[in-house]
């Protein structure tokens, strides 16, 4: 399981990992997209058996160790997501890339209200257009990541 | 039934199963601390990442402490010094006040000890959930910190720390929504608890008494109670006032007296040793 070959893919979760805590300017902060999902969207599209329900979970908890939020909260959003995805993904592969992006932003915004539902739970106010506004930037980004993280796979001759 | 349907049915099932244990593990992190073994760990097995991205605020830091002028220097050096004249004067008449303090306390029989032990930390820069206020200091269980112990930066209070590991501990500033700290007027003498609303330009205090004695400029210390904060730590300064006549309470804004969004040098104070002594 353990491949040299997979190491990209470990790789592309810790520069997702870095984004999410990189300091940023406070009023950057509800429009920061979620890298870490749309990784996790690539590659359990494009790998479905190396990258699944198990990574997403992992993610998730690293995740959730960092930003200092409740553990499992991300994971819970990224399981839900990466199963829509692991059963919806063969039709979405043949879509152009201005389509696929209009389906990860479904997916983000399902990430999100996932997120920030359980935030509420807990007690804080989430301002409404973060909710919006941080899936729509990442689903602008999708096109970028998908080849960036295309032409990584094909270098790494993963399939 | 095919191979796909069997594929997918062991797909369905896998997620219930995981969805189920991340509800599990977010009821049992919020009610009870089990999992901050768990927490503390993959925290611990993160923290290069932490450092990492903590580089480029330290390089840029050091950069221009490299490159400052001689003329600076010379300057930082002279204000410093007469800093510390003045610093050393006022500690004089603190020594006497000490020593005064210590015998009037030995007359009354009370068992509390005036100096606190502290560690001096640094704040990593490195952004957290957004919604709440937490912040990171590059200290951990390696060097003594705890759970619980309370947080001050040169002018105030500034919080707790609520998670640690080895190398890293995370911080709740007062600010927080979550969080609460009992405080006591140093004019009146009245007792209250200061919330945090998420902003860190003031605490709010709900439900005083509308005849409690307080005015605007109003010093706010650390009272003590509930243990977690050591007393007479300087927290807020009252910044208005407004009356709630139809409930007969005041709520008070409180500006908080530590810069809480701006200070990267902060002190941990060790709880136990402050407690009880003599």
């Amino acid at each position: 399981m353990l491949k040299l070959k997979h190491l990209v893919i470990y790789l592309s979760f810790i520069v997702g990992l870095l984004l999410l805590i990189l300091p940023l300017p406070d009023w950057v902060w509800h429009y920061r997209p979620d890298w870490l999902a749309l990784i996790l969207i690539y590659w359990s599209m494009a790998l479905p058996k190396y990258v699944g329900l198990w990574t997403a979970l992992i993610i998730g908890l690293l995740a959730d160790s960092l930003l200092g939020t409740l553990l499992g909260q991300h994971s819970l959003a990224l399981v839900i997501i990466t199963y829509l995805n692991l059963n919806l993904y063969q039709r979405i592969r043949v879509l152009s890339l201005v389509q696929q992006s209009v389906y990860v932003f479904g997916l983000l915004l399902i990430n999100q209200i996932i997120v920030f539902w359980m935030d509420g739970v807990m007690g804080l106010t989430i301002p409404v257009q973060a909710v919006f506004v941080a899936p729509f930037i990442g689903a602008l980004l999708w096109p970028f990541v998908f080849i960036i993280l295309r032409d990584i796979r094909r270098k790494a001759m993963l399939n | 039934m095919t191979h796909l349907q069997k594929q997918a049915r062991g797909a369905t099932i896998q997620a219930l199963l995981l969805i189920s244990i991340c509800i599990g593990m977010m009821f049992v992190d919020h009610r009870y601390n089990h999992l901050e073994v768990v927490r503390s760990n993959i925290s611990l097995a993160l923290s290069p990442l932490r450092y990492l991205v903590n580089l480029p605020e330290l390089g840029s830091h050091w950069v221009s402490e490299w490159f400052k002028s001689h003329n600076e220097l010379l300057n930082d050096n002279k204000t410093l010094q007469t800093r510390g004249r003045i610093l050393n004067a006022q500690l004089q008449r603190m020594q006497v006040l000490q020593a005064e303090n210590t015998r009037l306390r030995n007359l009354l029989s009370s068992s509390r000890k005036l100096t606190d032990e502290v560690i001096v930390a640094e704040l990593l820069s490195v952004d957290q959930n957004p919604y709440r206020q937490l912040v990171e200091i590059n200290k951990g269980t390696n060097d003594g910190v705890e759970i619980g112990q309370a947080i001050i930066d040169d002018f105030g209070v500034m919080g707790q720390v609520i998670h640690t590991n080895r190398f890293s501990s995370t911080i709740i500033l007062i600010s927080d929504p979550d969080h609460a700290i009992p405080v006591q007027f140093i004019r009146s003498g009245v007792r209250s608890v200061a919330f945090g609303n998420g902003n860190t330009d003031h605490l709010e205090l709900r439900f005083l008494p509308a005849t409690a004695d307080i005015q605007i400029g109003d010093e706010l210390v650390t009272s003590g109670l509930g243990g977690r904060f050591p007393t007479g730590y300087p927290v807020a300064t009252v910044a208005s006032i407004s009356e709630d006549l139809a409930h007969g309470f005041l709520s008070v804004l409180a500006a908080p007296k530590a810069r809480l969004d701006s200070s990267r040098e902060v002190l941990v104070i060790k709880i136990g040793t402050f407690s009880k002594g003599e």
